[in-house]
C-alpha cells in the first residue's frame, strides 16, 4: 500500500531520482571523518529543539503575570514536562558546543576558503541567530535570573554613542524589561528566529551541495563515494553518541542550567546577588567587566566578530593544510584558549 | 526587435518600481509599529511593587526603599531625617542598587559598583553618577518625585 502511494507520487514528480541524486548517491570524499558529521549532529539537535519548543509552547503563557507559573506547571505537574524542558535547555547548550566545534574544525581544515566563502558567511549568521534566540528564550521563564540577566544583556547597546539609548528602548519595547520585552522576545524566540534559522540552514546546505563537500586537507586521495550507506551510518552513529551525552546530563545532572535564582519569580524591584548570564555569554561578560570603558569593551568584541565573519575575505591564500599555516593555527588556538579562560574567569568572578 | 527590447526594459523597470514602492510603503508602518512610545516625564508618586503609593512615614531613619515611579525604579533613603531619592538603576548595565547602611553607600550587586550618598560613582565599573530626583511630600504623606 505505502509502496503504491510512493510509486504514484514518484510517477508524477520523480521524487526517487531526486533523493538518489541529492542524498543517497550524492558523492562525497571517501576520507571524511568525525568532524564532517557535526553538521548532521547540529541538524538533529535543531530538530529536537523545534519539537520540544512546540511542546513547551502548548502550556507556556507569555504574560508577566503567568509566565513563571506556567513554566512551573510544565516542570512540576504536566507528565514528562520536566523532561521536555530539560531537553530543550540542555539541547541548546549542546547545540552551541557542537556549533563551536563545527566552526573550529572548519577553521583548522581551511574549509571557509574559496569556493566555500558563502557557507562560512551563512554559518556565522546561523551562529549569531542562535546566540540571539538563546538570549531571547532565557527571559521567557520570567525568573529572577532570567529577568536580571536580560536587563544586563539588553543594556549592552546603551554604550553606543547617539543611538545606544534608542536601541535599548527598541529591544526592550520600553524603558525597562517588562511585558513589552517579554512579548517581543517571545515572538523572536518562537517565530522570527526559528524561521530565519530554517532559511539560513537551508541556504547553508544548498551552498554545500553546490560547491561539494571539501576534501580533507590531510590527504591527497580525492576519491569520492556515495553518501549512503557508509557516511549516512557514520553520521547516525555520531548523532546517537551526542544524544547519549545529552540524555546523560538530562538524567544525571538535572541542576545544570537551573541555578537557584531560576526558581524565584522575577522581581523588577530587587536585583539578586551574583547575576550571571548563561555560560556561553560569560566570556563576553568578563571582557565588559575587565575593560573599564563599556564602549571600548563592546567595540572590541564587535571588531573580533567582524574579523571572524570576514575571514574568507582576509585570508585569501589557497593553502588549507593547518601545519603549513602556523601563524593562523596559533591565532585560532589562542582565541579558543582565551575564550575558555574568560568563560571560567567570568563564572568565578 | 528594438521596439521589443525597449518595451521589455520598460516592463522590467515598472516591475522594480511597483515592488520597491510596495516594500517601502509597507515598511514604514511596520517600523513605526515596532518603536515603543517614550514614557511621559514630570512629577510623580513613588509606589510599591503592587502600585500602591508609599507613605513617607514607612521609611525609617537610615533605611531605604526601592519602588516604582514614572522615572523607573527609584531608591529613597532617609538620612538625617531627610528623604533623598535617586534612580535605582545602576549606570553600568542596569541592575538595581542597594543602600548599605553600614558605610552609607549604594552597592550594585551585579559587578560591585559603588556610589556615595550623593549618588556619585566611587568604585567599580559604573561610568556615571545615579540621577538624582527631588522629593516633596504631599498632604497625605505620599512621596512626589521630580527632576532636579
Ligand atoms: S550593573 Fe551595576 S556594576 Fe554592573
Amino acid at each position: 500500500m505505502i509502496k503504491k502511494i510512493i510509486d504514484a507520487i514518484d510517477e508524477r514528480i520523480g521524487i526517487r531520482a531526486d533523493i538518489k541524486e541529492q542524498l543517497t548517491e550524492y558523492m562525497v570524499p571517501s576520507r571524511m571523518n568525525f568532524w564532517y558529521s557535526l553538521g548532521a549532529v547540529l541538524l538533529a539537535i535543531f530538530t529536537i529543539e523545534i519539537m520540544t519548543g512546540i511542546l513547551l509552547l502548548i502550556n507556556y503563557i507569555p504574560s508577566v503575570k503567568e509566565a513563571f507559573d506556567s513554566v512551573a506547571l510544565i516542570t512540576g505537574t504536566i507528565p514528562f514536562g520536566w523532561l521536555v524542558r530539560r531537553v530543550h535547555v540542555l539541547g541548546s547548550y549542546l547545540f552551541i558546543i557542537t556549533l563551536f566545534l563545527h566552526m573550529i574544525s572548519v577553521l583548522f581544515m581551511g574549509a571557509y576558503k574559496k569556493p566555500r566563502e558563502i557557507q562560512w558567511f551563512l554559518g556565522c549568521m546561523i551562529f549569531g541567530a542562535v546566540m540571539f534566540t538563546c538570549l531571547a528564550g532565557y527571559l521567557l521563564p520570567w525568573s529572577q535570573l532570567s529577568y536580571w540577566a536580560t536587563t544586563v544583556g539588553t543594556n549592552f547597546p546603551s554604550s553606543i554613542p547617539v543611538i545606544g539609548g534608542f536601541m535599548v528602548h527598541l529591544v526592550r519595547g520600553g524603558e525597562l524589561v517588562s511585558q513589552s520585552t517579554l512579548s517581543r522576545f517571545f515572538t523572536l524566540h518562537v517565530v522570527v528566529i526559528p524561521l530565519l534559522l530554517i532559511f539560513l540552514i537551508g541556504a547553508h546546505i544548498f551552498a554545500m551541495h553546490r560547491t561539494g563537500v571539501s576534501n580533507p586537507p590531510w590527504t591527497t586521495d580525492t576519491t569520492k563515494i556515495p553518501f549512503y550507506p557508509k557516511f549516512f551510518l557514520g553520521d547516525l552513529t555520531i548523532i546517537y553518541i551526542f544524544l547519549a551525552i545529552l540524555f546523560f546530563f538530562v538524567f544525571f545532572f538535572p541542576q545544570i542550567g537551573f541555578p537557584p535564582d531560576t526558581l524565584v519569580r522575577a522581581n523588577p524591584l530587587l536585583t539578586p546577588e551574583h547575576i550571571k548570564p548563561e555560560w556561553y555569554f560569560l566570556g563576553s561578560y568578563q571582557v565588559i567587566k575587565i575593560i573599564p570603558n563599556k564602549f571600548l569593551g563592546i567595540s572590541l568584541q564587535g571588531v573580533i566578530v567582524a574579523l571572524i565573519f570576514l575571514l574568507p575575505v582576509i585570508d585569501r591564500c589557497e593553502e588549507r593544510r593547518v601545519w603549513k599555516r602556523p601563524i593562523f593555527a596559533s591565532c585560532v588556538i589562542f582565541a579558543v584558549v582565551a575564550y575558555v579562560v574568560l568563560t571560567i574567569w567570568g563564572s568565578y568572578s | 526587435m528594438e521596439e521589443n527590447l525597449s518595451r521589455r526594459s520598460f516592463l522590467k523597470k515598472a516591475v522594480g518600481i511597483v515592488v520597491g514602492l510596495t516594500a517601502a510603503s509597507s515598511a514604514a508602518p511596520i517600523v513605526r509599529y515596532l518603536i515603543p512610545k517614550l514614557s511621559k516625564e514630570g512629577d510623580n508618586i513613588l509606589t510599591n511593587a503592587d502600585g500602591e503609593p508609599m507613605n513617607e512615614k514607612d521609611i525609617a531613619e537610615g533605611s531605604s526603599f526601592v519602588g516604582s515611579s514614572a522615572f523607573g525604579p527609584t531608591i529613597v533613603v532617609r538620612n538625617a531625617g531627610k528623604l533623598i531619592a535617586y534612580s535605582a538603576v545602576c549606570t553600568h548595565l542596569g541592575c538595581l542598587v542597594k543602600w548599605q547602611q553600614n558605610d552609607d553607600t549604594f552597592l550594585c550587586p551585579c559587578h560591585a559598583g559603588r556610589y556615595d550618598i550623593n549618588g556619585k560613582n566611587i568604585s567599580g565599573p559604573p561610568p556615571a553618577p545615579l540621577p538624582k530626583y527631588s522629593v516633596t511630600i504631599d498632604a497625605s504623606g505620599h512621596i512626589l518625585l521630580g527632576k532636579v
